[in-house]
């Protein structure tokens, strides 16, 4: 036996680290001419789709004849869009002090209800309100605190049209009236309420940081829109508000505290008056005796009529299904061509190995997304307003949140589908469960093929809830809305949905691994 | 490092069939081991089980001391070609071997030292789908030297090579184990290996039926006889027969002798003058030699495509 | 032709003998059971009455069962393209055309039957679990019965929308040959139709898009209230989708090298 001297390499060892393997990895995914036509398809089909809703997407009002430009609406002290629309019977509070009043009923009126659509009747919708409010000015959208009864939510303390404190429950009445009181102690207000006027009970606080030294204090009632939301035979819904009027009697009001002037009444917001008003009593105020009754329609809340800056997103979808697709195909092409040999000979250590896999189609597919959204959002905005539509402002943390989210909604759908390919080393299956399980909940969720009900439970129970991080305006539980997926509200909270999808990913990727080491190469 | 693999005891079924049955050899630096056997034998069960793809139901498999998993860096330890076709036909030969480079820590300057090294500079920018056989083979030769391992690892790399080919890739190996690496081919076919194998491992219902230097199984194939033209045949037989041979004709001026080496027998006939024309060591071929080793696995030579299904 | 079929109807039988095919026959059944029963549980209907069409809602399950049907008839030939056995199949059966219109009606008889199954076990579904959520003949809604006019359309119309989304499905996979593009491709189609209508603001783009939507089209036979399109003519939509696929992928395959 020939013994030789053994061989010695002279080449300098490479550094052996995740690094090299990730480098490894991305040289895999770069070179593959398709691969990256497809993902950077993806990505130019959510712009361009986003793009072409916002400039096919025209809003106008008309204005008799004329077609003009939608007003927008006011901007309260959070920066979100609010309505503010009440009667407001009111005098100036120029230092600290506080009103006290009693509310001893509290009626109204709703025009064209279901079955019989031509007829007004008495009723009132659960959101309407008669109470006290101390307000920054008369200016809609400016700072306020208001204690109020409402028609079906009790009492409540709501402020800055975003805050909403629940107080006693129960209606009013001649016979069972409430005593409300709202104290103001610099930026501090508090309110109370009472049954009888002597006995007290704290319904909470709320701090409005820079409030003028001298306000507007008094009372005020107002009734919104309800709400009707039929199904439209092209899938989606057709929602249509419909005129309400409340009514409430105030007596025994006080204002402690130097509050100059007599009471002037007016209505805040609410220009425009309907043809109904026509022909009906007016919202006003009338007094005899101390007594005060006032009659107003509109609501003091953050409104959600208008487009939310993730509106064009949509294509999102489709560009999901062609990242899922190239996904998938990057694991399942190595097991088709037995690749996936060589790529284990490379690294043996396969959880490693998967990871680095993970970490590149991940990190290109955020990119992907998140660069197709940062154009779809910020670009579809200024066309959407060009064309007249009123875009819902939010903050700049939920925009980057939405524009991120999107990227890492995208990076978390291919890190899953991913980790389907390796489970089931065949395309057609993985990619056909990666979109039935990412793709087809939200569109059956939200074109309106399923109850919504039954669309809730799927966008909270499938991977499809990831898409909640997109929601750029949350459900207001203190007013009425449509408030189901179709309308673009998810079930779960932004990050709660993308943790739901994070974890079917985890799942998955945690199966992979574990078959991945325990398979035959 | 020591540049050996050690395979000690292997056993793994597939359902009902036993790919491996006690496999055990050991792979020593410096020359090309053969492995060869039938279709079927176990060659590629027990190379994927070495290279860590494969888990042996029993026994182990030793790289440079170490079982394959546990190996950092692993190209360069080991180089191996298992199947020349797995690759991604849309990326370049080039690109192909980037990302394996780049996951052993190398660079691309490593890449184009391989590709000079197997000849497929000019092709290297190519779509490896359109590449042939012969152009694949080269290709996987090319990833097996990346690291510059001690130990290779190759499975039927004659498969697809033309007559050229052929003839640069039993080169190649030879010159490579001369650079002291150990370098394991495996073979269905025993004739690619004539010249080129310093050793043989011979594989066959999943055990190892022959383990030996080359030289010592033609030999043993040959079994020291020797081809002998005279036109003195009467002569020549009662000299050599004198001399302890056993002679046998087999042709009107052909003899076959064995018991006397070679070189004795030229020395005795011209010794007593007897005229001869032709002296040769009947050598047996290495197809022969595995002929006679494989005899009694032969049900197995029929069988195909066992090897290739898993 | 009658070899060629009885060929493809041996290699659908015998696909890949891990039992694709009756993984992808139970998958369909029972995706779009579940989701039909799922759906017919999720709704109630109060007293006052509802704007929901029972049947419709016990019939929800075929736009999950489109998928394992899509599922299968991708298989049926973009598989072959993945082994190369395209290639025998071609040498076995020269001529293409005839061997695509066998893989089709072979694949049309294979997805009637799993279809008929899965729809009958719907509405089956859906006459159990319905009346207890409020859909009982006091409020207006008899009992589902097969027997009944337009249920027996919605219901028919349901399997024969699931047949031609199969030679649907089957015509972009002869066309795009790599199997999971072609698979993207046909949920695509079938799946963000629906979505870009609601993208769209325009009313009279809505009702084009709608009108050519194959799933929307398609799904009008369930409706048992008028919509923008005759049943017959939305199944006639679908069929359009499918021939042109089939044909472009004949074509397709005549003219390319396989």
């Amino acid at each position: 036996m020939s013994v030789a001297t053994v061989y010695r390499s002279g080449l300098r060892a490479g550094r052996d680290g995740f690094a090299q393997l990730v480098r490894a990895e991305w040289t895999k995914f770069r070179t593959v001419r398709g691969w990256v036509i497809a993902m950077t398809a993806a990505s130019l089909i959510i712009v361009a789709l986003g793009l072409s809703y916002a400039s096919g997407n025209r809003s106008t009002c008309g204005q008799g004849p004329v077609e003009v430009a939608c007003p927008a609406p006011p901007v309260g002290p959070d920066g979100e869009a609010v309505t503010d629309g009440f009667f407001f019977v009111h005098r100036p509070l120029p230092a600290e002090g506080g009103i006290t009043v009693r509310l001893t009923s509290l009626t109204g009126i709703i025009t064209y209800p279901p079955p019989d659509h031509d007829k007004i009747v008495p009723g009132l919708v659960p959101w309407a309100k008669a109470g006290i409010i101390v307000k920054e000015n008369t200016r809609p959208g400016s700072a306020y605190a208001a204690l109020m009864v409402t028609a079906g939510h009790g009492v409540r303390m709501q402020y800055d049209y975003t805050h909403d404190i629940a107080g006693r429950p129960g209606r009013v009445s001649a016979a069972s009236p409430r005593w409300l009181r709202l104290t103001r102690t610099g930026d501090t207000l508090t309110g109370y309420e009472s049954a009888d006027g002597r006995q007290w009970a704290k319904v909470g606080t709320a701090r409005l940081d820079g409030l003028a030294a001298t306000v507007r204090i008094g009372f005020f009632v107002t009734s919104p829109s309800d709400l009707t939301v039929k199904r439209s035979d092209l899938g989606g819904t057709i929602e249509q508000a419909r005129f309400t009027q409340a009514t409430g009697v105030f007596d025994h009001v006080s204002v402690q505290g130097t509050a100059p002037g007599e009471w002037s009444g007016g209505n805040v917001g609410n220009a425009g008056t309907t043809d109904w008003e026509r022909h009906h009593q007016a919202t006003g105020v009338q007094e005899s005796g101390g007594t005060f009754t006032v009659t107003g329609h509109g609501d003091i809340a953050p409104q959600t009529d208008g487009q939310p800056i993730e509106r064009p997103l949509t294509g999102v979808l489709i560009g999901l299904i062609v990242m899922v697709v190239v996904a998938v195909t990057s694991m399942t092409a190595e097991y088709r061509r037995g690749l996936i040999r060589t790529t284990l000979l490379a690294d043996p250590r396969r959880g490693r190995t998967l990871a680095a896999k993970a970490v590149v189609i991940g990190a290109v597919s955020f990119a992907a997304g998140l660069a197709a959204a940062a154009v779809a959002v910020l670009a579809g905005r200024p066309i959407l307003q060009a064309n007249g539509n009123y875009v819902l402002p939010v903050s700049t943390f939920t925009e980057v949140r939405v524009i991120a989210g999107t990227g890492v909604l995208a990076a978390l759908a291919a890190v899953f589908a991913l980790a389907l390919g390796t489970l089931f080393r065949r395309a057609v299956a993985a990619v056909i469960t990666a979109i039935a399980l990412i793709v087809v909940p939200y569109i059956l969720a939200t074109a309106s093929v399923l109850p919504d009900g039954a669309a809730q439970w799927l966008l909270r129970l499938t991977p499809a809830a990831g898409f909640a991080i997109q929601q750029s305006i949350p459900e207001y539980a203190h007013v009425l809305g449509h408030y189901v997926p179709a309308a673009g509200y998810f079930p779960l909270a932004p990050w709660a949905g993308l943790a739901v999808l994070s974890a079917y990913t985890a799942l998955a990727l945690g199966l992979a691994v574990v078959l991945l080491r325990r398979r035959d190469g | 490092m020591e540049a050996t693999i050690e395979v000690a005891g292997l056993r793994k079924r597939f359902g009902q069939i036993t790919a491996l049955d006690g496999m055990s050899f050991t792979v020593t630096p410096g020359q090309v081991t053969g492995f060869v056997g039938p279709n079927g034998a176990g060659k590629s069960t027990t190379m994927r089980v070495i290279l860590g793809l494969d888990s042996a139901d029993e026994g182990h498999a030793l790289v440079g001391g170490r079982p394959y998993r546990s190996l950092r860096r692993p190209l360069s330890h080991v180089g191996a070609l298992l199947d020349a076709g797995a690759l991604q036909p849309s990326r370049t030969a080039r690109d192909h071997l980037l990302w394996l480079a780049h996951s052993q820590g190398l660079g691309a300057g490593r890449v184009g030292e391989v590709i000079e090294q197997v000849g497929l500079g000019s092709a290297a920018r190519r779509r490896a789908g359109g590449f042939s056989l012969g152009m694949r083979q080269r290709l996987g030769i090319a990833a097996a030297l990346l690291g510059d391992p001690p130990v290779l690892m190759l499975d039927e790399p004659f498969n697809g090579l033309d007559p050229e080919g052929i003839v640069w890739m039993r080169g190649f190996l030879r010159s490579l184990a001369a650079e002291g690496r150990a370098v394991l081919v495996s073979s269905h076919l025993m004739s690619e290996l004539q010249d080129t194998a310093g050793h043989l491992v011979v594989a066959g219902r999943g055990r190892v039926v022959a383990d030996a230097a080359v030289a010592d199984l033609i030999a043993a194939a040959s079994g020291g006889r020797i081809a002998l033209r005279t036109p003195a045949r009467a002569e020549a037989m009662t000299a050599l027969a004198g001399a302890g041979a056993t002679v046998a004709a087999t042709g009107p001026d052909a003899l076959t002798v064995s018991g006397l080496a070679a070189e004795r027998v030229v020395s005795l006939l011209n010794a007593r003058a007897v005229p001869f024309s032709e002296v040769a060591a009947h050598r047996a071929t290495l197809e022969e030699a595995h002929m006679d080793l494989t005899r009694d696995v032969a049900e197995f030579r029929a069988a195909t495509g066992r090897e290739a299904a898993r | 032709m009658k070899r060629e079929l009885h060929a493809e109807w041996t290699k659908l039988r015998t696909m890949s003998g891990s039992g694709r095919l009756p993984l992808a026959a139970v998958l369909t059944v029972v995706l779009t059971v579940a989701l039909s029963a799922a759906a017919s549980a999720a709704v109630t209907c109060p007293a006052i009455g509802c704007d929901q069409d029972p049947v419709r809602l016990s019939l929800t399950g075929v736009h999950l069962g489109q998928a394992a049907v899509a599922m299968l008839a991708v298989l049926a030939i973009g598989g072959e393209y993945g082994t190369g056995m395209i290639r025998t199949t071609f040498t076995a059966m020269p001529r293409r055309a005839v061997a695509l219109s066998a893989k089709a009606a072979v694949l049309a008889g294979g997805t009637l039957a799993v279809g008929t199954v899965a729809v009958l076990g719907s509405v089956l579904a859906g006459r159990l679990i319905l009346p207890g959520g409020g859909f009982v003949p006091a409020h207006g809604f008899p009992p589902l019965s097969p027997a009944d006019g337009p249920t027996l359309r919605a219901a028919l119309g349901s399997v024969l929308y699931l047949v031609l989304v199969a030679l649907l499905s089957l015509g972009v996979a002869a066309a795009v040959r790599d199997a999971a593009a072609a698979i993207g491709t046909v949920l695509g189609l079938l799946y963000v139709f629906p979505l870009v209508i609601l993208m769209v603001s325009d009313p009279a783009w809505q009702l084009r898009l709608w009108q050519v939507s194959p799933l929307n089209a398609g799904l009008a036979i369930q409706s048992t209230t008028p919509l923008p399109l005759s049943p017959g003519a939305g199944l006639a939509v679908v069929a359009a989708w499918a021939a042109a696929a089939l044909l472009t992928g004949g074509l397709l395959l005549r003219l390319r090298d396989a």
